[in-house]
């Protein structure tokens, strides 16, 4: 009998801690994602998205330039680093699969993922932006393509090793060449999977401010030349936060409303194409 | 009879090193079942995936010796791989229907030919999978994913993706091992009604499953053909006592 209660106990004890330890996560984020959406929202308006930056001083004006900034850099990392990455962990599981470089440049990658984004950042400063001259969009879409590669390298390469050998086994028993095998057979099984590991790394750059500030800069001006510098979302919030005046503090809060929840959706549609491919089964 | 394949002397090394297969002597007759039985690890595999050449795909593998196939050594360097394995069709053990439709699925073979015109892949479909005795379950749904089918029909459905390309012979390894009985019973009448058109080869744990089905027997063990013969003899009155002590239960 007593060694039930303390069983009981102990179980209490445990749900108790675990459930606070939860509350306390999730307070947090709750707290961020409520300060933000309040404070976000109020400074939301058509020429928010609609207007450049008026001067210092002068109220209104919004912040096209880093929307269209934003967009730009996020769309040619994404270029440049979804395709080598997916090319790179097909090469991981396909062609090196089971030998000690596909082994190494694994744990590589996994190396790559953990690197802080700003040594990224200074790296690109260095071989980009030190060499040229001058900041650009192209330093800053390489430098989040950089970090886009390792994620989506090993996403791929993972996505990839759980599609049954045997399946590609039956599919050289056709005849198949390895290049028809893994384009046909084998991208098609992983599919959902590579493309929410696309998704979350587009994610996961599109929040970077640290290797931007040393590549692609900021820009108070409309700019779609990415042979210069050129204005970010994250970028402008970290010197709207910084500045002195009311309305910048305004502007960035609403920034960060935005660039906040376009991030969520993004990775909320990864989740859902995961659940709706793999849940059912 | 017609002789539709013949093995001499064929040694097969994994890795280079470790002989998986030693000497082996065997004739395939054309239109026949030839089942291929023997304790775990005995090499029937092995053997059964030299056929097709599939261990091709893993480097260091050797092969010695000859397998002639069409008054040709599959076994040469020059043997066309893609053609080989489009007159030799393979079967797994578990089903390996691809991630795409059941339609997709058949002509997946006749597309790497080079067919493309609807009217012949649809004819060709249609055909292998009423071969295969499930054209009246999935008629109604080609379009839709293959994952949808039962582990049986799924297996049918792979038999049908390979008659498709219309081989000349079709390799089997334990293709009812991971079914029910009731689908293991139509796999088996199905590669009955088959040998008229192809010939078969089928590596089997199951001996009642190869006295069943199959005209011609061989025993391997420890990478040797301890015996080959009609299948009757084999089971009644082997000419080893391995063979014999084998098939009545009293090892393995």
């Amino acid at each position: 009998m007593k060694r039930e209660q303390k069983r009981k106990l102990q179980s209490v004890v445990a749900l108790t801690l675990s459930m606070l330890a939860a509350l306390f996560g999730i307070f947090w984020l709750v707290f961020i994602l409520g300060s933000v959406l309040v404070h976000g929202a109020r400074a939301l308006n058509a020429s928010f998205f609609l207007n450049d930056p008026t001067p210092p001083g002068v109220t209104g004006g919004g912040m096209r330039n880093a929307f269209v900034g934003q967009l730009l850099i996020t769309l040619f990392a994404t270029i440049m680093g979804v395709p080598v990455g997916i090319l790179g962990g097909t090469f991981l599981a396909e062609y090196a699969r089971g030998k000690r470089l596909s082994h190494y440049v694994s744990m590589l990658a996994d190396i790559m993922v953990t690197v802080p984004t700003i040594v990224v950042g200074t790296f690109i400063y260095a071989i980009m932006v030190k060499p040229l001259g001058h900041f650009s969009g192209w330093a800053g879409a390489v430098a989040l393509a950089v970090i886009m590669i390792p994620v989506v390298l090993r996403t791929t390469e993972n996505m990839l090793t759980l599609v049954p050998w045997t399946l590609r086994e039956a599919a050289f028993a056709l005849g198949a060449p390895y290049y028809k095998v893994i384009i046909q057979v084998v991208y098609r099984g992983a599919i959902t999977g590579i493309f929410t590991g696309v998704l979350l790394s587009i994610a996961r750059v599109a929040g970077e401010t640290a290797p931007l500030l040393f590549t692609s800069f900021n820009n108070s001006f409309f700019s779609g030349n990415m042979n210069g510098p050129i204005a970010s979302l994250t970028v402008t919030i970290f010197q709207y936060a910084m500045g002195p005046y009311d309305d910048w503090h305004q502007q960035a809060w609403a920034a960060a409303l935005v660039i906040t929840f376009a991030i969520l959706l993004v990775t909320i549609v990864g989740r859902m194409v995961i659940k709706l491919r793999y849940g059912k089964k | 009879m017609n002789l539709d394949m013949q093995i001499k002397g064929l040694n097969f090394y994994y890795g280079g090193r470790h002989m998986a297969l030693q000497n082996i002597n065997l004739d395939i007759y054309k239109n026949t079942v030839t089942a291929l039985i023997g304790p775990s690890g005995c090499g029937k595999t092995t053997l059964l995936r030299c056929f097709n050449r599939m261990h091709d795909l893993y480097p260091g593998n050797k092969y010695e010796g000859e397998i002639i196939f069409q008054n040709r050594n599959i076994l040469s360097k020059e043997t066309d791989l893609i053609d080989l394995r489009s007159r030799i069709g393979m079967v797994f053990q578990k089903p390996t229907p691809f991630p795409m439709t059941i339609f997709d699925n058949v002509a997946y073979g006749l597309r790497l030919r080079g067919i493309r015109k609807k009217s012949v892949l649809s004819e060709k479909v249609e055909l292998a999978l009423k071969q295969s005795a499930i054209w009246d379950e999935v008629k109604d749904k080609l379009h839709q994913s293959a994952y949808a089918l039962s582990g049986g029909q799924q297996q049918r459905l792979v038999i049908a993706r390979a008659l498709a390309v219309e081989p000349e012979a079709l390799l089997f390894d334990e293709p009812t091992s991971a079914l029910d009985p009731i689908s293991t019973a139509k796999i088996e009448e199905l590669i009955d009604g088959l040998k008229e058109n192809v010939t078969i080869i089928i590596v089997t744990h199951n001996l009642q499953q190869a006295a069943r089905i199959s005209e011609w027997t061989g025993f391997l063990m420890l990478g040797e053909l301890v015996e080959f013969d009609r299948t009757e003899k084999i089971f009644t009155v082997p000419k080893e006592k391995l063979t014999e002590d084998y098939v009545t239960g009293r090892f393995g």
